[in-house]
């Protein structure tokens, strides 16, 4: 327990946990390394939230040490996680009941399922929905597309990290149950899921291409392979492509560099022969 | 490329890597200015061709689409393969499959670079270390932001290098190159999005009933002329109407 001089609990102005909000939007990946991962960078937001909480150096010492373990999540969703951790130094440094072995302890609990829910949610899920519209709007080559993701992206994220830091700064440690609840996140995920296969599956109607150049041809009548695919369904063969490479990746358990050296080979012969 | 135009792109080429706090860290460059869509404008604007740009970071885009990089398993580098693949591709009139083809070899190449920072870089968590020792907190920040110079040098010097000295030699190649490996890359090329998307499948489906979505997705772009957007718009009908019946059967 902190021992703590003051008589007067010591309350964090709201500006300084927008401020360390910001410090970790921007930082959060500086010094990102195999180590320690995004350790210091968490070290870099608490610095500032400590040296107001702990006017006993020696405690302001221990803060640092404490901060500088690993530490790596999802940084976009993983936001919420800083946020907690404040809260808890906040109510440490006024003799609250909290060990130094539980602020880290719910750190390292944190940051696995943020990690793996940020990664699915946001950068698996909501990034592909967002790019593909993105895609959709520059096939011609028009700026457009990019412009739309970089402000859907930028504006909805920005807001959302700034949000899950407040959020888990006031509710400290209940902030994350109520994200963590089973139901929540798994009707999201769903939701989400079934938006994002949908899109990108138009996308890759659009994107991948299957070229056939092969006619047949017989006094004044030519056959052209790639109609006849096109009349049975249109854009069939790309459909037959990725659902391939999908298979080898899952099904046979083929790398990516194998499924390319793969298509390369299949790519050459299909020229040689005058098929592609 | 003239040196001037070969210094901005190697710049944001070191924007949108991982480890620069500059435009909102992580969330606005390496999720950002690190997409090859984002590049290809940003590139197109530089090389004033937005767009040869565009159409060139849609194709590097789309190829990957399912890319997701967690923690520090990096399965391709994205930075090189957009601002070193896309650049040549349009200095050296190759096109958008073009820059697909060269980007693959290219974000080999950037796996490199990126885990010998990720190595690299603890040497600033000792300095770290050190300073939480003496309870220098101040220090530990300055430390902290010094960390992202090795990112600086090395990004800024590969993509500056790769672009301004490798313009030349990308023409020449392309000319001498015979028409059949030509069209070899341009058929490849134009396949290898298949791949971002089958990444994509495996971690969306974690049910594997849900293909038919995406089958659904697919099939109506291909046989009807509406936007991406009005397609998003009926994905999101679908995903209510499966909220409200899934929980009904279940």
């Amino acid at each position: 327990m902190a021992e703590t001089t003051a008589t007067t609990p010591i309350k964090l102005p709201k500006k300084e946990v927008q401020k360390a909000c910001w410090r970790f939007v921007f930082f959060s990946h500086c010094g990102q390394n195999f180590e320690r991962m995004m350790g210091m960078a968490f070290t870099h937001m608490m610095v500032p939230i400590l040296k107001i909480l702990y006017k006993d150096p020696e405690e302001y010492k221990k803060g640092l040490k404490r901060h500088m373990q690993f530490f790596n999540t999802e940084p976009n969703l993983g936001s919420i996680i800083p946020g907690i951790a404040i809260a808890l130094e906040e109510e440490r440094a006024n003799g609250k009941p909290i060990s130094e072995e539980m602020i880290a302890g719910t750190k390292n609990a944190l940051m696995g399922p943020f990690a793996g829910l940020g990664d699915s949610i946001i950068v698996g899920t909501y990034m592909p929905i967002l790019l593909s519209i993105a895609l959709g709007l520059s096939e011609d080559g028009s700026p457009m597309g990019a412009i739309f993701y970089i402000v859907t992206w930028l504006g909805s994220i920005l807001a959302m990290r700034y949000w899950l830091f407040m959020t888990g700064y006031n509710l400290g440690l209940s902030a994350a149950k109520t994200v963590l609840q089973k139901g929540l996140t798994s009707s999201v995920t769903r939701a989400l899921n079934v938006v994002g296969l949908m899109t990108i599956g138009g996308v890759s109607a659009s994107f991948v291409k299957f070229p056939i150049a092969f006619a047949y041809q017989s006094g004044e009548m030519t056959i052209q392979l790639q109609s006849i695919f096109d009349k049975i369904m249109p854009r069939m063969m790309p459909l037959v492509l990725v659902l391939t490479v999908y298979s080898l990746i899952v099904k046979k358990g083929w790398s990516v560099n194998k499924v390319i050296l793969g298509l390369l080979a299949f790519v050459s012969a299909m020229t040689f022969l005058g098929i592609m | 490329m003239s040196i001037l135009q070969a210094v901005l792109i190697g710049i944001f080429g070191y924007l949108g890597a991982k480890r620069t706090p500059w435009f909102f860290g992580v969330t606005g460059g390496w999720n950002t200015i690190g997409r090859p869509l984002v590049a290809g404008l940003i590139i197109g604007i530089i090389l004033g061709d937005v767009k040869g740009g565009i159409l060139a970071g849609a194709a590097v885009q789309a190829m990957y689409i399912g890319l997701v990089t967690p923690g520090g398993a990096l399965p391709a580098d994205i930075n090189l393969a957009a601002f070193i693949g896309i650049p040549l591709a349009l200095v050296s009139g190759g096109g958008p499959d073009y820059a697909v083809t060269l980007a693959v070899p290219l974000s080999f190449l950037g796996i490199v670079i990126f885990n010998f920072l990720m190595s690299f870089n603890a040497v600033f968590v000792h300095r770290g270390d050190k300073y939480a020792e003496e309870g220098n907190g101040d220090a530990i920040i300055k430390t902290h932001i010094s960390a992202t110079i090795p990112t600086f040098l090395i990004r800024f010097t590969v993509i500056f290098a790769a672009c301004y000295f490798g313009a030349p030699a990308a023409q020449a190649l392309t000319t001498a190159m015979p028409e059949w490996l030509g069209h070899i890359f341009i058929v490849l090329g134009r396949m290898l999005p298949a791949i971002g998307f089958a990444l994509l499948l495996r971690q969306s489906l974690t049910d594997k009933k849900m293909i038919v979505y995406f089958l659904a997705g697919y099939v109506i772009i291909a046989s009807f002329n509406i936007t991406i957007l009005s397609l998003a718009i009926l994905a999101s009908l679908f995903a209510v109407m499966d909220m409200m019946y899934g929980k009904e059967a279940a």
